[in-house]
């Protein structure tokens, strides 16, 4: 593996680690931009915005864009969240610099009023499907009212309300403050030639303009608040818990990790033991949600009505005990393995390197081998994670659940 | 330590079957006297492994009115197994820091792991002690029932997910399309009795199929493999009887935002000839972005954020099945649409359609080669479909010997209809 970094004059970040043995490469557009620097009067406009990007340049229609991608057989797409927006691509080696031709071209869009209207529909249809995902509809209202007031609560799709609302010009405004190139990084990973796909960033972005591009920073611990929502057609309890933890930069981030495994990884776990393996509840979650300048651990538990008290209390006791007498060295080795060896199996495969390397850059300005969090994984001690515990205990937690009409 | 010849010939053969450097590839293979058969790929440059077990008890194995059995099953074998306990043996895996995969389909329940190369042997025995000597204690069996049942009522709110299962039992003759999650009532009535009766049925080695991919010594592998199920006894194989399919369309009342709409209609299997015809055709219709159902359905009209179609095989039968989610006054158009698409496709196809499918089947078998878990289930898969593992040369060759005429005489012979539909949301549509 070798790494590469060339910045151009207008601040655009190109990085590379090479791999001559993969059989892929990987490609990504990485923009620091996400729902947290939208004005709520246009939320949803990043979300909205990404889709647009795939409706091509003024060279390129939107049928152009697509065929372009499939005639190499890429796999590609693109996702934002609150945080960021991503559009990547893994490809056959021999199409590398093919592909990334296209992705450049594409960062400068033309954003037609005509295909803005027609995305629209698109859009407010991907809000009703995810009305229609319970476990995914809890965690964002919950994140809305445990962020309460803090851009990190701001919807990523936006509502039926703000997309109607928005129109293509207020886009075209956005993007342009946005997708600056000293606001982004292309990435590359894999099997491929660093001096010519290098040279053909330098080539296609660097008239780009930079732009004074700012995000509001605040860390936040977050509302205690607790919300639910009846609703007629669903016949199981989501519930979603959100409470306060470290941020991306924070070195104790590896320790936050490996504590989401002991809690409330899908086998083997604190929630397994207790919840999942006695039949409790049907699933059981916690994750470590760690984000630019703050942080947040997230539970998502789906059971029966009957069940719904008995399982907040099971929660709470393993939430408190936690606090109290914290992890043990036994749980710590197990989720030690486990997180280890997912992370090998993953950066072995070039589309899982690109985004750690993507997103390692964007939140860190850093590059690191696969080695370096193989080693941080490894040094995480039990005293760490027991006084994480202490300074951010799991029982402060927003609370939002979502079911059938409740139970007395 | 007694090591067989399998009656394919010799133990630990490794076939070369690469033409072009991009491609390389072995395959291991050796079978056990009871039948058990090991497959493995080799991989460079990877530190990984993965290993699966492809037992013959899936849905369509189970008796009738046992309906989820298989979801219990495969809850309740990992509650124990020989010298340990469900918490001792549970965090023995997590020890090994396995990933753990596996599931239930039509004909089988899988079980199996990606890991570091390291812990495989450890893993192994594990994994002998859950398929030959699972504790499967009464106690036990509750909560694994309880789990099975609170899957198929959390599919209430999963419509999408939900519809598609729907589509399959409607589709398949019985019993190739029963629910692989399971009715409420069969696993309600579940016993243990009838469970363990279950396992020692359908848990024959004669049908097992084990597959590893990765970082292995494949000598190794075998000899613990001979040593942990060589003397387990081969059962009889059976062959299933299958009935009638489902009605043409079943509409499921649900207030939900979208209307969810799953289709499916016949075509090829695996052993077909026209079968490379057949997934060429598919990924016309719907192989990446640029293919005809998101062309037509999403960038044209806006009338979906997912849609999209997949070939589905069983061993004796096949489908092309399609989803798409929309709202409700949308539903009607999306499926209109959405049929005179797979009706058009006999009508002609561009030779840069055919290319770009062609492409992206190839590329797709080629970034999947790099990944030690979908090598495993992929070798598995073709020796139960085939009796044979394909080569990827051999799928690449195949996939470049069509044409738009090979297509299109394909087509014209084998005309898209009988469409199941199912759906699942506020409103109903007409199905024609």
């Amino acid at each position: 593996m070798e790494f590469k970094i060339h910045k151009l004059k207008n601040g655009l970040m190109v990085i590379g680690e090479v791999n001559k043995n993969a059989k892929s490469s990987a490609v990504g557009f990485f923009v620091k931009t996400g729902s947290r620097d939208e004005d709520l009067r246009i939320n949803g406009v990043s979300h909205f915005l990404e889709h647009m990007v795939f409706k091509g340049t003024e060279r390129l229609s939107p049928f152009a864009v697509n065929e372009a991608f499939d005639k190499t057989g890429a796999q590609y797409n693109a996702f934002t969240s609150e945080e960021g927006t991503v559009f990547y691509a893994a490809v056959l080696p021999e199409y590398l610099a093919e592909i990334t031709r296209l992705w450049i071209e594409m960062m400068r869009p033309a954003l037609r009023t005509e295909d803005f209207n027609i995305e629209k529909q698109v859009i407010k249809e991907e809000i009703a499907m995810y009305k229609d995902q319970p476990s995914f509809d809890v965690m964002d209202r919950c994140r809305a009212i445990y962020f309460a007031g803090h851009p990190c609560g701001h919807s990523v799709l936006g509502t039926e309300e703000s997309i109607d609302a928005m129109t293509a010009e207020q886009m075209r405004g956005y993007f342009s403050q946005r997708y600056a190139p000293n606001n982004m990084v292309a990435a590359f990973a894999g099997n491929f030639e660093w001096e010519r796909i290098r040279d053909m960033v330098e080539a296609g972005c660097g008239d780009w303009k930079n732009q004074d591009v700012k995000r509001k920073i605040v860390d936040t611990r977050g509302a205690r608040d607790k919300q639910r929502l009846d609703k007629a057609n669903l016949t199981r309890e989501h519930i979603c818990l959100m409470s306060p933890a470290i941020s991306a930069q924070d070195e104790r981030r590896f320790a936050a990790s490996l504590l989401s495994v002991i809690v409330g990884d899908d086998v083997g776990s604190r929630f397994f033991w207790e919840l999942v393996d006695k039949a409790i509840v049907e699933t059981a979650s916690f994750d470590f949600a760690p984000m630019d300048g703050t942080g947040a651990y997230c539970t998502y538990v789906r059971c029966s009505g009957e069940n719904m008290a008995k399982t907040m209390k099971i929660v709470a006791s393993i939430f408190a005990d936690l606090t109290k007498a914290g992890v043990t060295e036994d749980e710590l080795a197990k989720a030690r393995n486990k997180v280890l060896s997912a992370f090998v199996i993953k950066n072995e495969i070039p589309m899982g390197r690109l985004v750690d390397l993507g997103f390692n850059w964007t939140y860190l300005g850093q590059y690191r081998q696969v080695e370096d969090d193989v080693k941080a994984v490894k040094a995480v001690t039990v005293a760490e994670i027991n006084a994480l515990l202490k300074e951010y205990p799991l029982g402060e937690f927003a609370q939002f659940s979502l079911g059938p009409a409740q139970n007395a | 330590m007694k090591i067989d010849k399998g009656a394919e010939g010799g133990y630990n053969r490794r076939f070369f079957c690469g033409m072009d450097s991009d491609m390389k590839q072995n395959l291991d293979k050796h079978k056990l006297s009871n039948g058990m058969m090991l497959l493995g790929e080799p991989m460079e440059a990877v530190e990984s492994v993965a290993f699966s077990f492809m037992l013959p008890a899936g849905a369509a194995c189970l008796p009738a009115g046992c309906c989820g059995a298989a979801n219990v099953i495969s809850d309740w074998i990992f509650r124990g197994a020989g010298e340990r306990d469900n918490r001792q043996l549970g965090d023995a895996l997590d020890g090994l820091g396995l990933q753990r995969s596996g599931g239930v389909d039509s004909a089988h329940i899988s079980v199996g792991a990606a890991l570091e190369a390291s812990n495989l042997s450890s893993a192994i025995d594990l994994y002998g002690d859950i398929i030959l000597r699972a504790k499967l204690d009464d106690e036990q069996f509750a909560p694994a029932r309880q789990l099975a049942i609170e899957g198929v009522k959390g599919l209430d709110d999963d419509p999408r997910h939900k519809v598609m299962l729907k589509l399959r039992e409607q589709f398949y003759p019985e019993p190739l399309g029963r629910s692989t999650a399971g009715e409420i009532a069969d696993l309600e009535a579940l016993t243990p009795e009838t469970t363990k009766k279950i396992i020692a049925e359908n848990f024959n080695p004669a049908g097992t199929i084990f597959s590893v991919a990765g970082k292995y010594d494949f000598d190794a592998v075998v000899r613990q493999m001979e040593k942990l199920f060589g003397s387990s006894v081969a059962g009889r194989t059976k062959s299933l009887k299958t009935g009638a399919s489902g009605g043409r369309y079943k509409h499921i009342p649900n207030d939900g935002a979208q209307v969810h709409i799953g289709l499916m209609t016949p075509t090829v299997i695996l052993q077909d000839k026209n079968y490379y015809n057949a997934r060429v055709a598919v990924a016309v219709l719907s192989g990446g972005m640029g293919a005809r159902l998101f062309t037509e359905v999403r960038e044209k009209r806006g009338l979906c954020y997912a849609v999209g179609a997949q070939y589905h095989a069983m061993k004796k039968a096949a489908g092309i099945t399609c989803y798409a989610g929309t709202t409700p006054d949308k539903a009607q158009q999306t499926f209109d649409v959405i049929v005179a698409e797979f009706n058009r496709l006999a009508e002609g196809i561009s030779e840069e359609e055919l290319q770009r499918a062609k492409v992206g089947l190839k590329s797709s078998l080629i970034m999947q080669s790099e990944s030690s878990s979908s090598r495993a289930g992929s070798i598995a898969g073709d020796y139960y479909m085939l009796g044979r593992v394909r080569a990827l040369d051999e799928i690449k060759a195949e996939i470049n010997k069509t044409s738009v005429d090979s297509v299109l005489t394909f087509l014209r012979k084998n005309r898209f209809k009988d469409f199941t539909v199912v759906t699942i949301g506020p409103k109903e549509i007409k199905v024609g």
